[in-house]
């Protein structure tokens, strides 16, 4: 390795190796820590006090735990579908955006993780949906939406994880050489476990990682179809549907890439990495996002027109939803997830800073909407009589959300702090083909 | 530089690794044996009692029937407790003056019900039915073991989930002709029941393990 490479992606490394990290990484630390407080309290309220906190109730037993778990697992499925296609094709793309696009992922799949044990009710036994010998002699009902979240989850972490760390590896060792204490030397070094860099470790690590990120491949759209199947295999007409699994891998995809969008330009902006993260990077991110909010918009065109092809009852209730007393959520949610992108079919829009964190952003809210918009509106219509009832969620459930993104973001704050967040290995490697080519 | 690491590391880091593996099947095997145990689910444990009450005395040697103290057992949920007065149906002749009584006489003048503790205390999202078993032909002994040899009660099954689904599954082998319910030591024959009851039984079994039979 040249001398020149080694400079090349000093800037990347310098960042986790420095002392000091300037107050407003503290400030929003702060501010992350305190909502992670936050959940901590209204985790540790629903355990004592039961999920009758929350504002759910007959026929409204879905409320902000499947809105939040279905839209956390959609950044999840999202960004890390967006990094394995990138290790996968080895496109220049991957050396700026890869690292945090896994790091999103994995993050994201946590604070998704959270709602379903907690929406148990007695979360400490969220173990019975493991099948294990029990002494009750009973196995899981595999038939149980419970239990597929079970294996969705646990999949996840498991795979967005490996994926995150196998990439992190050659990282941990340059960390590891630069570091200039010997305890942080140590740590890194426990963590790049013993990575020489000899070719043989070169060899391994390729195959390794781009063995995971073909395995991220059908496990995404089977996890993120999962989450679908939750909602298609109720008899509830809006939901019966089996658009549904297609519906959720594309707003799903939408929302990964906003969000990777989103923490681009913001580690951009905030550590100075305009050269590992160029303009071209941001710009074909931008026009990704806009490609994949089009595919969004197509799919609820086509929410419409198998809406209008369907029978009685599916068609009044997908109506409802679109003209009911929840109307609101819907149309924000395309607001929100398909017309402000367009503001992307601008170079100008695609290349602005604040652009792309407000479209980024929004992309974010207009999914939200819509996972609102599917779990409430799609109950709005009621088959018995006798309830009049809607559902809003309580100021715990509220916090509960809070808490997870403020967890989300801690996560993303320490990962900045302590981590390269870009690849720079990938960056040697590219930076090494130019120079020969 | 100096090497971060002595060549030994490798090795304490490999055995590190193998020895989280080998933790976490021992802590399974561990909590699998421990889920088993008598001693977790209270087996042959005796609990205080306010009066020292003797199984062995009132039903093995006396031979007693229970019925005579747990009279609702044919036809109620529960079993029964005997109130103060049925112990008074003997106690005011035999043993009138011992002080071990003196809670089943207060208890019969005050008309204040004695706190015995449960010995068999099912959670109470379990519905348990006394009088299904007993009319169906499930005895005392085979859930309450050989009371009649106890000087102090004691559970002698652990009453678990799998423990009920066992016999659920299956009823057949646990089943007595109904004269021989109440009998202590009985030993079955295998042949005891009619044919044509044990094929219903067999056919019976997929609603008896059906989850709102005893959790409704």
């Amino acid at each position: 390795m040249s001398s020149n490479a080694q400079a090349s992606t000093s800037p990347v490394a310098e960042v986790p190796l420095s002392r000091r990290f300037g107050l407003i990484w503290w400030i929003a630390l702060g501010a992350s820590g305190a909502l992670v407080l936050l959940l901590g309290y209204t985790l540790i309220s629903v355990t004592i006090m039961g999920v009758g906190i929350w504002g759910v109730n007959i026929p409204f037993v879905w409320g902000f735990d499947l809105i939040n778990y279905a839209w956390w697992i959609g950044i999840a499925n999202g960004a890390s579908l967006f990094a394995a296609i990138l290790v996968l094709r080895r496109h220049d793309l991957r050396t700026a955006v890869n690292r945090f696009a896994e790091g999103v992922a994995f993050f994201a799949v946590i604070c998704a993780g959270i709602f379903p044990i907690f929406h148990l009710g007695r979360p400490w036994l969220f173990y019975w949906t493991f099948p294990y010998p029990a002494t009750f002699e009973v196995w899981p009902q595999f038939r149980s939406t419970l239990t597929w979240d079970f294996w969705a989850i646990s999949t996840h972490v498991i795979v967005t994880s490996l994926l995150w760390y196998v990439g992190l590896i050659p990282d941990l060792a340059t960390l590891r050489d630069r570091a200039r204490r010997k305890t942080v030397q140590r740590i890194y070094g426990i963590f790049a476990i013993g990575w020489r860099g000899s070719v043989r470790h070169w060899a391994y690590h390729q195959r390794a990682y781009r063995l995971v990120a073909i395995l991220v491949l059908p496990l995404i759209l089977i996890m993120q179809s999962t989450v679908a199947f939750e909602f298609g295999v109720t008899l509830v007409p809006d939901w019966h549907e089996t658009r549904q699994p297609l519906h959720f891998v594309a707003t799903g995809l939408a929302q990964g890439l906003s969000i990777v969008l989103l923490v681009a330009v913001l580690l951009r902006w905030g550590l100075r990495l305009g050269r590992y993260i160029d303009e071209e990077d941001i710009d074909l991110l931008g026009k990704l996002v806009l490609a994949s909010a089009l595919v969004s918009g197509y799919l609820y065109l086509d929410e419409f027109v198998s809406a209008v092809l369907a029978d009685r009852m599916t068609q009044e209730a997908t109506f409802d939803r679109m003209i009911g007393d929840e109307a609101g959520l819907y149309w924000t949610a395309i607001v929100y997830s398909i017309l402000i992108p367009q503001l992307f079919w601008f170079k100008a829009a695609r290349q602005s800073t604040i652009a792309a964190v407000f479209v980024g952003f929004s992309i974010g809210v207009g999914i939200w909407f819509d996972r609102f918009s599917i779990i409430v509106g799609g109950l709005q219509t009621d088959y018995l009589p006798s309830v009049g009832r809607t559902y809003s969620p309580t100021l715990p459930e509220t916090g509960l959300f809070l808490g997870t993104v403020g967890l989300f973001a801690a996560f993303l704050l320490l990962f900045a702090r302590f981590l390269p967040v870009v690849s720079m290995f990938e960056t040697r490697h590219d930076e090494h083909e130019e120079e020969t080519s | 530089m100096a090497q971060l690491f002595t060549p030994a590391a490798t090795t304490l880091f490999r055995v590190v690794i193998v020895l989280i593996g080998a933790g976490i099947v021992a802590a399974g095997v561990m909590a699998y044996v421990w889920a088993r145990s008598d001693s977790t689910w209270n087996v042959g444990k005796s609990a205080p009692q306010p009066v020292p009450f003797r199984h062995d005395l009132h039903s093995g040697s006396l031979r007693i029937d229970c019925r005579y103290c747990h009279s609702t057992v044919e036809r109620a949920a529960d079993a029964g407790m005997p109130s103060a007065q049925t112990c008074m149906s003997c106690h005011s002749q035999v043993w009138v003056g011992a002080s071990v009584l003196e809670p089943v006489r207060s208890s019969f003048t005050l008309g204040q019900p004695i706190e015995w503790t449960s010995v068999h205390r099912l959670p109470d999202y379990a519905y348990f039915h006394h009088a299904a078993h007993i009319t169906k032909g499930v005895a005392c002994e085979t859930c309450h073991g050989r009371v009649d040899q106890m000087p102090k009660t004691v559970k002698t099954q652990t009453l678990s989930m799998g423990w009920c689904l066992n016999c659920h599954r299956d009823p057949v082998p646990n089943l007595r002709p109904r004269e021989a319910v109440f009998t202590m030591g009985y030993e079955a024959h295998g042949k005891d029941l009619p044919g044509d009851i044990r094929e219903l039984y067999r056919e019976a079994s997929r609603r008896l393990t059906s989850c709102n039979t005893c959790h409704r």
